[in-house]
This record gives C-alpha cells, structure tokens and sequence, in this order.
C-alpha cells in the first residue's frame, strides 16, 4: 500500500468537537509525562509498555470517532507527522505491535509525532480495550470507531483492505504519506515517520535486517 | 567476535521468522479483480467433514461462492449464523459454496482443524469447510482478511468481491444485504447490484512462504 499522488486528504466536517482530559486528569497527565520523561532519558531503547501505577483503565479518555470526524481528530492532533493505528484488544498481531507504537510515540514526540490509536473493539470488549490501553501506558486520548465499516475505511485510506492493524501516516496538511496493513518492526515504524518529521534515515543498525514486512 | 555476532544475528533472523510472526502481512497484493477466474480452483482442501474438495468440486450451476473466514476471529464469530445460513440458502439456488480457514493454528489454535470439525457439525454448515494447509488459496486470491467473501456466476467470472453486510455486530441493525443481495441477483441471472465492499476484519494469519 504505497501512497502515490492519488492518495487523498482526510476531508472531514468544520465541527467536531472530541473529549478533552477532564480537570482531574490533567495533574496525573503531567505525573506521566514526566515519567515517561524520565524513563526515556535514561533508556531510550527500553519498550515503555509499563504504565506507571496511577494509570487506572476507567480515568483514561478514550471516546468514540466517525468516519466524518476522522480529519478533525488527525488535524486537532496537530502533529508533523500524525500516525493513525487502527487496532483490538483481540487482535493478537496488534496486541504485539502497541508496545513498540507506544514507545514511537515517546521517543517522537518532541519532533512532532502524534500517535493516534483507534480501536476497533465491539462496544462488549471496550472495557478490555481500556484495560489493555492502561496498561500499555498510553496516557493521552486515544478513539473508538462507530458508525460504518466502510465509510472508516474510506476515510483513513481508499486502499485499505479493513484488515487489522492498519497503520496510516499523515503529514501536517492531513495527507497521508504511508500506510500498511499488519504488524510492524519498530525500525519500519521509524523509517516511515521520519522523513514527515523532516529528519534523515536513521543509520542502518542490525535490527533493520527484521524491519522489511516480508510477508509471513 | 564477527563469527558470534553473525550467528547472533542469525539465531534472531530465525526467532523473528518463526510462528511468532504469523500474522504479519506485508503491503497487501492486489486482490482477485472482478471478472477473474478463481485461481488454484483445482486445488484439492481437506474439509470438516474429512473429504478433500477443491473450488471446482462445489461449483453450482448458477455460480460459486467462496469465503474466507475462521473459527477464532471476532468479526468472522458475529457474522458466523449469517454465513453459514447463507451459505446453506445459496446451495439451494444453485450457487456452492465453500468456506476456507486459511489462518495458522499456531497463531490460534481455536483455528485448527479440529476445531473447524466441531464448529461445522454444531452450525450445520451444508457446505464444504475447508482446511487451506498452506495459506496458499488465501494468497492467490489476494484476500486478507476473515470474513472475505469472492462469488463467481455461473460462466465462472468474479461478480461480487468483498463483506458480508453492512453490520457485524447487529444483525438486526442490518441496512444493506450486500453477499445475500448479490448471491440473489446471481441466482436470478441478474446483475449483482454492489459489487465491491469493505468492512473491518482480522487480518489472515498467513503461515509462512515457502518460496521466501
């Protein structure tokens, strides 16, 4: 699924208006923040799949999305570069990936990254979803799809099959400039997001041996 | 030190190709278009009922149906009643069908055979459901997700490539038949009215290539 010059734009409604983190939420966002500060000052290449114990599943914002407000989540993010994953809390290959999608996320944030997780749960596996999003960590506002299946495929790309995980890149202008379908290594995930960010390739390491999405 | 580091990265070259990586898909392959012939029809599937059947044994006279789906899969659970009544209802005008379970039981192991045997008696599944060994008819059809359904009419030609209906998880909720509409117009010799739909799904659980 390499996006060309035909791939679109998010196009969305002028109002929408998503949760924000409520008043009480906010202090334990900053506790978070400086945790994950922390942590990623000291190990950079450590996974940050631990939550920090103050992250309980039911204080988390985790709101439902339409395929119409789609664009006005990605261009609210106000990434450089926004990354939407589309993901389940049963989905096994998706469940393997977050980690690394989190610590993404952690390591690009102040080059501009925004990690947008949609969850693809039936509204019965939500409070799974929940729990696995705290556990996980992901300590800012993350989304659940409703509404139809086709119109949230359309929205997020044309040439998405709806298989799970999906993963799309938009650059600042709300255009999507990579998407694929499965798991990712984290040195795809990198590689993919750093030309959005305007950063160079990282230097070939090892690890980039694993990072080709050879097909399974 | 350069030997034990090129073995290292050898032991994780294999770690990282081993079952533990099923699932991983890689930029999709273009699907089956519409007007195509089913690919490895010939192909012989050992199905629930212990008898090997390929896509040419259970075509109809009016057409085949093809769904690629499994017993483990949330999406392909929900819309499990309506594929197997649909399947059981298009055999009845004269479409076969055949359900193939294309993912590794080793990613799942709800999605062994075993498993596809007790599921086919306890829904009544009229229909073959078949064992795809190697994930080999998956590929060649280009599908990537369960449920996916491809109907071919009666000259043999793709008609109708793509979910179920409109709602997975409310049957009652459902505003647009899309496979019972197109496997009805086929039936009547009609022209199928929608003939290409998305919908969410579990990504197919590809057991590795043997040619990579």
């Amino acid at each position: 699924m390499q996006d060309g010059p035909r791939a679109g734009r998010l196009a969305g409604p002028a109002s929408y208006h998503p949760a924000v983190p409520s008043a009480r939420f906010l202090p334990r966002l900053a506790l978070v923040a400086l945790f994950a500060f922390t942590l990623g000052a000291c190990a950079r290449k450590e996974p940050v799949s631990q939550a920090p114990d103050s992250l309980r599943a039911e204080q988390l914002v985790f709101a439902p999305v339409t395929p119409d407000s789609l664009a006005l989540v990605v261009a609210k993010a106000g990434g450089k570069a926004t990354l939407v994953n589309v993901w389940a809390s049963w989905c096994e290959p998706c469940r393997e990936e977050f980690p690394e999608l989190v610590r993404l996320a952690r390591t690009y944030e102040d080059k501009g990254l925004k990690v947008v997780f949609v969850s693809a749960d039936f509204t019965e596996a939500l409070p799974d979803a929940r729990k696995f999003l705290a556990a996980q960590g992901v300590d800012w506002p993350t989304w659940y799809k409703t509404g139809s299946d086709q119109a949230f495929i359309d929205a997020l790309s044309p040439k998405w099959t709806g298989a799970l995980p999906g993963t799309f890149i938009y650059d600042a202008q709300g255009k999507l400039r990579d998407s694929w379908e499965g798991k990712a290594t984290y040195a795809k995930m990198e590689n993919s997001v750093r030309p959005v960010l305007s950063l160079p390739p990282v230097t070939q390491v090892e690890t980039d041996t694993t990072s080709k999405e050879s097909r399974s | 030190m350069k030997a034990t580091r090129a073995a290292l990265l050898a032991a994780s070259l294999v770690l990282v190709s081993g079952p533990a990586t099923a699932g991983e898909t890689a930029s999709a392959p273009a699907s089956l278009a519409l007007g195509a012939k089913a690919p490895m029809a010939t192909s012989k599937m050992k199905t629930a009922n212990g008898k090997e059947v390929s896509i040419a044994d259970v075509k109809g006279a009016k057409g085949t149906l093809v769904v690629f789906t499994c017993n483990a899969c949330p999406w392909a659970k929900k819309w499990e009643s309506r594929i197997v009544e649909l399947g059981n209802d298009a055999g009845k005008k004269g479409i076969g069908m055949i359900a193939i379970n294309s993912n590794d039981p080793n990613v799942n192991a709800d999605d062994s055979y075993a498993v596809m045997q007790s599921r086919a008696k306890e829904r009544g599944m009229k229909f073959a459901y078949a064992y795809d060994a190697t994930s080999g008819i998956a590929r060649a059809f280009g599908a990537t997700r369960t449920p996916e359904a491809f109907l071919f009419d009666a000259s043999g030609k793709l008609v109708y490539h793509g979910t179920i209906d409109d709602n997975a998880d409310d049957a009652a909720a459902v505003k647009d038949a899309y496979l019972a509409n197109a496997v009805n117009a086929v039936a009547g010799g009609k022209a199928v009215p929608v003939a290409e739909t998305k919908a969410l799904g579990c990504g197919i659980k590809f057991r590795k290539s043997s040619a990579s």
